[in-house]
């Protein structure tokens, strides 16, 4: 009995050290350098994927955290390190600026010109708006063409069945999401859901487990499901550009699956790692990759999806007025 | 002669009251307390952020205490319901976290008097614990939740203390979870992943002294005025749960002020209204 007893009580006085917080690091240049890599390190998903050597990184940047002689040349250096990843969805914000990496659009034709959707060809002045996308009939009433330009506009099942209702004459539908640099998941599988028959796998995502560059979680399915409500029978084109991103990718992505889309235009951004956020001891956050999404080929779509058709703006059809990629996207439907 | 008869007749009449006395239904009190509070919070939820945050709250409490029976009057239930809200910030204070909490525990307690105005009570509650913590700068993970049932091994030390005419009460209680089951969220996954996608493997722990640690304790002091009884007190809550590789931490200090009362429940057909009572129900 008192042997039980003393075990007992070693064990209450043992097991809470098991429960102790990780040691923060200090608040000071080295400390926050330190804390921002170590996050990095153990938590964001593409290390290995992009072949990112991290620790040489540290190397090269830990000496020049010495020299730092206030906070906006401290924040221009964190940048420069995330810089290293190649990742639209890493930023650090600090109070007075973030850091962004947008060389996965700005190294790259834009395809999109918004004042080419604004003619009358297109959607003119009188296009009608709802829930986030502005549509109207283009091609002399034969097609219908929606706009969504982010994926944080909600929208409804009954703002889709107005849309729905108004092209019901059209041969097919064009969803332009150039430009559209991404917002919610949750709207992406709603929309994506008008155009299955069946619910079906459109993807895996997974995230990490541990410390290690490679610790990953097993892959869970990602489905997208059939409308109960609504459900569009005809041809659908998506057009895409490079900042067709994130939840737009993961969209896109959708659609690859959906027996009537067709992806039409340049290859997605990219931004299939669904990121999470922390903080350094300095208060900033730091947002990174945390849980990389694959196609249904378990592919990472981190570097963006191809088309089904490539398809580049022309000068000359700009000049004039067309956008060369709608003008494909209604050779297609027709 | 008459001096018998007089006897006879007090013995009668004494006989009278005692049987008087003893028919008279023993009426179950339930005490109860109502408190507010005002409390510093800390709180690291490294789901959240890996920097513990600080802050104040406010706080609600209802507690009610009664014996199992007339006859049990060593055996109490005690039920308790707490609701807080605090909000907190980061220590540079570039970021906010707002905290709701909900408790609700319910339990016995055996009575030991062990000397003249001395009460200590053993007993264990159960409760079931929700908390909705959001830090709304974060990304893909704005919030987190804490859901928990435990079992607590609780124990009270009450003490009347008499002074000017005026019985104070001084009241110490103390709890602590010894078996639980509780939900901690996967470390590197969303909620999107886990509610949306349906992963929750792994996301749902048995608790015990091996994982999650705690003690909550207060202090209180009855204080009567002439129509009331006032409660003033101190509470601490020390909790810690680890799953998943995250530590939560919880650490809370309010001082608390309410009042105390006692009632009598009647209800039923067996548990009538007595007569001499006056209800807007008649």
């Amino acid at each position: 009995m008192k042997k039980h007893v003393i075990i007992l009580l070693f064990a209450v006085v043992l097991l809470p050290s098991c429960m102790n917080e990780p040691a923060m690091q200090p608040n000071t240049y080295q400390g926050n350098f330190e804390a921002l890599w170590q996050i990095i390190d153990t938590k964001y998903c593409y290390l290995d994927y992009k072949h990112i050597n991290w620790d040489s990184i540290r190397t090269a940047y830990k000496p020049r955290v010495d020299t730092i002689k206030n906070e906006y040349a401290f924040l221009d250096l964190m940048g420069s390190m995330l810089f290293e990843l190649k990742d639209g969805h890493v930023n650090l914000f600090s109070d007075f600026n973030e850091t962004r990496y947008w060389k996965w659009f700005q190294d790259y034709p834009a395809n999109f010109s918004s004042s080419l959707i604004y003619n009358n060809r297109y959607l003119g002045d009188n296009y009608l708006i709802a829930g986030g996308f502005q549509y109207a009939k283009i091609d002399n009433g034969h097609i219908g063409y929606m706009y969504y330009e982010d994926f944080m506009n909600a929208f409804s099942d009954s703002n889709i069945a107005y849309m729905m209702k108004y092209f019901d004459q059209c041969k097919g539908l064009i969803i332009d999401v150039r430009d559209n640099g991404g917002g919610s998941l949750d709207y992406s599988k709603q929309l994506a859901s008008y155009f299955f028959k069946v619910e079906t796998v459109t993807g895996y995502m997974r995230h990490k487990t541990g410390d290690g560059h490679s610790d990953f979680s097993s892959p869970v399915e990602i489905r997208t499901p059939a409308s109960k409500n609504i459900q569009w029978q005809r041809p659908v084109v998506v057009l895409t550009n490079r900042m067709s991103f994130s939840a737009t990718n993961d969209f896109v992505n959708r659609m690859k699956q959906s027996p009537l889309g067709i992806i039409v235009g340049d290859k997605t951004g990219g931004g299939g790692g669904l990121p999470l956020s922390s903080e350094l001891p300095n208060g900033w956050l730091v947002r990174f990759s945390s849980s990389p999404m694959y196609n249904a080929d378990m592919q990472s779509t981190e570097w963006g999806i191809d088309p089904d058709v490539k398809v580049s703006l022309n000068a000359t059809d700009e000049a004039n007025g067309y956008d060369t990629i709608i003008e494909r996207a209604i050779t297609l439907i027709k | 002669m008459k001096k018998f008869q007089f006897l006879s007749l007090i013995i009668l009449f004494s006989s009278a009251i005692k049987a008087q006395n003893s028919d008279e239904k023993k009426i179950l009190l339930t005490s109860n307390a109502n408190t507010f509070g005002v409390s510093t919070i800390n709180l690291l939820d490294p789901y959240l952020s890996p920097l513990t945050y600080s802050g104040f709250g406010i706080s609600y409490e209802h507690e009610n205490r009664r014996f199992l029976s007339t006859e049990k009057t060593n055996i109490s239930t005690q039920g308790k319901m707490n609701m807080e809200a605090s909000y907190n910030l980061n220590p540079q204070s570039t970021s906010s976290m707002m905290f709701l909490g909900v408790n609700y525990s319910w339990g016995m307690h055996y009575h030991f008097r062990p000397a003249k105005g001395l009460q200590l009570l053993a007993g264990g509650l159960w409760d079931a614990d929700f908390g909705f913590k959001e830090v709304p700068r974060n990304i893909n993970n704005p919030v987190s939740l804490d859901l928990a049932t435990n079992l607590n091994l609780s124990g009270v030390a009450m003490f009347d203390v008499r002074l000017r005419k005026k019985t104070f009460r001084l009241q110490l209680e103390l709890q602590t979870p010894i078996l639980g089951y509780m939900f901690v969220p996967l470390n590197g996954a969303s909620y999107y992943e886990m509610f949306e996608l349906g992963n929750m493997t792994n996301t749902f722990h048995v608790s015990s002294l091996h994982n999650k640690r705690g003690v909550k304790s207060s202090f209180t002091i009855d204080v009567p005025s002439n129509r009331s009884v006032w409660c003033f007190g101190l509470n601490f809550m020390n909790v810690r749960y680890s799953a998943n590789d995250l530590v939560f931490v919880r650490n809370e200090l309010s001082l608390v002020v309410g009042t105390t009362f006692d009632t009598a429940n009647f209800a039923g057909r067996k548990n009538k209204v007595p007569k001499n009572f006056i209800s807007t129900n008649e």
